[in-house]
C-alpha cells in the first residue's frame, strides 16, 4: 500500500489501522438494528386489528410504565445518527461525484446499482419525515389508538375549491413505502457484502418480507379509518 | 438476415491540440456471427483509419478489447452485435486513463494494483529447482483457479460507483486478487500482514455491494463470493476471532 499512500494517509493508518473495520462494522450492525426496530415497530402497530386497539393501547401503557419508550425513544435515535454518519460516507456527496454516479447509473442499467439510488433517495426522505414523525408522537404522548385513528382520519387543509387531501393518511403511506424499500434492501445489501446467502433467492426472500410488513402497514392504516368512525375522539374503546 | 447498423463511437485524442470530445456514426452492413471485433476492423480498414481501439487476443483471454458498449461494460471480441440494437453507442471504459477514442491504458492502474496488493507469492522457502513440486489438494487449486480466471479488462472497475469516484479504490478485482493469495497456502503472510493491504477503505471495507461488477465481469469470476470472502476474513483478523468453521472465517 504505501507506494499509493501520502503522509495524510499514512498517519491516519497509524492512528488506529482497524478503524476502517469498526466503521464499516458499525454501518452493518445499526442497519441491523434499525431494520429490527422497524418489523418490530410495525408488528406492534399491527396489534390494531385485535380488539380493536385495546391490545395496541396497553402495549403503550406497558411501554410507558416500565420506561421502555422513556428508554428505547433516545436509545432509536442515537442509533439513526450513527447510522446517518456511518452509511451516509458512502453516497456521492460532492457535485462531482453525484454527477460520476449519475451518469454511471443511466448508462449502466444495471438493478442493483438504481436500487441503490433509490436507497440514498428513501434515506434522505426519511430523514425528514421520521423526525416529523417523531416529533409528532413525542408532543401528543401518550400513544392512544383512538387518538392515532383521529389523526389518520384527518382531513388537510381544504386547497382552493374545496378540495382537500388526508394529509396524514398520505403522510404514513409516504414514509411506510420509503422505510420499508431503505430496510428491505438495506437488509439485501448487507447479506451481499458479508455473502451469507445466495444473492437471488435471499432477494426473493426480502421482498416476501417486505411486502407482508407493507401489507401489516397498509392494513393497519385501513383499521385507524375504521376505528375513527366508529369511536369519537376522547371516547371509550370495548 | 442481413441488417444495416449505425455504431456511435465516442471521439477524442488528447493527443491533438485542440481535439473535441464527440460522438461519430459509422454505418455497416452486418453478416452472421459478426462480432464488435470484426466490426470495428472493417471500419478501420475501410472508413476511417484514424479510430483508436485495442485488440490482441481477440478471444476474450488478453482483456484488452473491453469497452462501454451501449453503457455496460464488456468485451468487444466476445460480444455479437447480432445481440445489439441497429444503433447502439460505444465509449472507452471510464476510470482508466484515455489514450484515444476507445482505447484506455489499464496497464498502469494495473501494474499499480500489482504493486499495492504485493501480488506475489511470499513465502521464505528457498526453491529447490530439483525438488518436486509440493502438492496441493484438488478442492484448493479448484478454489483457487476461480479468481485466477481474471484477465484484467477492467470492467469491473470501470462499472464499479465505488471506484468512479474514490480514486484509491483497489476495486472487485483488487479484492478478488487478495482473496486468491488467501487461499493459497504456499503464501506465508499473516492475517495481519493482509489486513495492512486490504483491511481498509481502500480495499474490503470500500465496497458498498452494488453487484455490478458481479453482473457484468465478462469472465463470470465469482465476484461477490470473493469479495465477501475478503470482508469476513479481514473483520476476522481485525476482532482477532478464531472462528474456523464458522462463517465469519
Ligand atoms: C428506519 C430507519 C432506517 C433503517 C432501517 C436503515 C437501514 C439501512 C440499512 C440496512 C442499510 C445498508 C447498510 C449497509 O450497506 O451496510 C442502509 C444504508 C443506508 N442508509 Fe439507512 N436506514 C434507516 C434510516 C436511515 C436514515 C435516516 C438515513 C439518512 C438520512 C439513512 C442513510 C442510509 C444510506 C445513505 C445508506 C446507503 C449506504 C450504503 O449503501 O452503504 N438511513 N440503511
Ligand atoms: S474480475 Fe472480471 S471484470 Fe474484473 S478485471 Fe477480472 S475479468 Fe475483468
Ligand atoms: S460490489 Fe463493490 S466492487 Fe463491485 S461494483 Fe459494487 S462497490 Fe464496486
Ligand atoms: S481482444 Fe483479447 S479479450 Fe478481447
Amino acid at each position: 500500500m504505501e507506494l499509493a499512500k501520502n503522509l495524510q494517509k499514512t498517519l491516519n493508518q497509524k492512528a488506529n489501522p482497524k478503524t476502517d473495520l469498526y466503521v464499516d462494522l458499525a454501518e452493518s450492525v445499526t442497519g441491523i438494528i434499525l431494520v429490527g426496530f422497524l418489523w418490530m415497530h410495525m408488528l406492534f402497530v399491527g396489534t390494531i386489528y385485535i380488539n380493536n386497539g385495546v391490545l395496541f393501547n396497553s402495549l403503550s401503557e406497558g411501554l410507558d410504565k416500565y420506561y421502555l419508550a422513556q428508554i428505547g425513544i433516545p436509545a432509536t435515535v442515537l442509533v439513526i445518527l450513527i447510522h446517518i454518519f456511518m452509511a451516509g460516507r458512502r453516497a456521492p456527496m460532492r457535485l462531482r461525484d453525484l454527477r460520476i454516479a449519475w451518469r454511471l447509473t443511466k448508462s449502466l442499467k444495471h438493478t442493483d446499482t438504481w436500487i441503490w439510488v433509490g436507497q440514498v433517495i428513501t434515506a434522505l426522505i426519511i430523514g425528514i419525515m421520521a423526525s416529523m414523525h417523531l416529533w409528532e408522537i413525542m408532543t401528543t404522548w401518550p400513544i392512544e389508538a383512538t387518538k392515532s385513528a383521529h389523526r389518520v382520519a384527518l382531513d388537510g387543509i381544504a386547497f382552493m375549491g374545496g378540495f382537500s387531501i388526508k394529509y396524514y393518511l398520505w403522510f404514513y403511506v409516504a414514509l411506510l413505502l420509503a422505510g420499508e424499500y431503505h430496510a428491505g434492501f438495506g437488509l439485501y445489501r448487507i447479506f451481499v457484502k458479508w455473502g451469507w446467502f445466495e444473492r437471488h433467492k435471499m432477494g426473493y426472500v426480502l421482498k416476501g418480507i417486505t411486502l407482508i410488513i407493507l401489507f401489516i402497514g397498509f392494513g393497519a392504516l385501513y383499521m385507524f379509518i375504521r376505528l375513527a368512525e366508529m369511536v369519537p375522539l376522547g371516547g371509550a374503546l370495548h | 438476415m442481413s441488417r444495416n447498423i449505425t455504431l456511435s463511437i465516442f471521439r477524442y485524442n488528447p493527443n491533438i491540440p485542440g481535439d473535441t470530445p464527440r460522438m461519430q456514426d459509422y454505418k455497416l452492413e452486418e453478416y452472421s456471427g459478426m462480432t464488435l471485433f470484426v466490426a470495428l476492423n472493417e471500419i478501420r480498414e475501410k472508413q476511417d483509419p484514424t479510430l483508436m481501439f485495442d485488440f490482441v487476443c481477440r478471444a476474450a483471454i488478453c482483456g484488452s478489447c473491453a469497452m462501454l458498449i451501449n453503457g455496460r461494460p464488456g468485451l468487444a471480441c466476445k460480444t455479437l452485435t447480432k445481440n445489439l440494437p441497429s444503433r447502439f453507442t460505444l465509449m472507452p471504459l471510464p476510470v482508466f486513463k484515455l489514450i484515444g477514442d476507445l482505447s484506455v491504458d489499464t496497464g498502469t492502474w494495473f501494474r499499480n494494483l500489482q504493486v499495492r496488493t504485493e501480488s506475489w507469492i511470499h513465502t521464505n522457502k528457498k526453491f529447490d529447482p530439483n525438488a518436486l513440486e509440493v502438492r496441493m489438494s484438488n478442492e484448493t487449486a479448484e478454489a483457487i483457479y476461480e479468481p485466477e480466471r481474471c484477465i484484467e479488462c477492467g470492467c469491473c472497475v470501470a462499472t464499479c460507483i465505488t471506484a468512479n469516484i474514490r480514486e484509491d479504490f483497489i476495486g472487485a478485482t483488487g479484492i478478488n486478487r487478495v482473496s486468491r493469495f488467501l487461499i493459497d497456502p504456499r503464501d506465508e503472510r499473516t492475517d495481519r500482514e493482509y489486513f495492512e493491504v486490504v483491511g481498509n477503505e481502500d480495499g474490503a471495507f470500500g465496497c458498498v455491494g452494488l453487484m455490478a461488477c458481479d453482473d457484468y465481469c465478462p469472465m463470470e469470476v465469482p465476484l461477490q463470493k470473493q469479495l465477501a470472502l475478503v470482508r469476513r476474513k479481514m473483520a476476522a483478523a481485525g476482532l482477532k476471532l478464531d472462528l474456523k468453521g464458522m462463517k465469519i472465517s
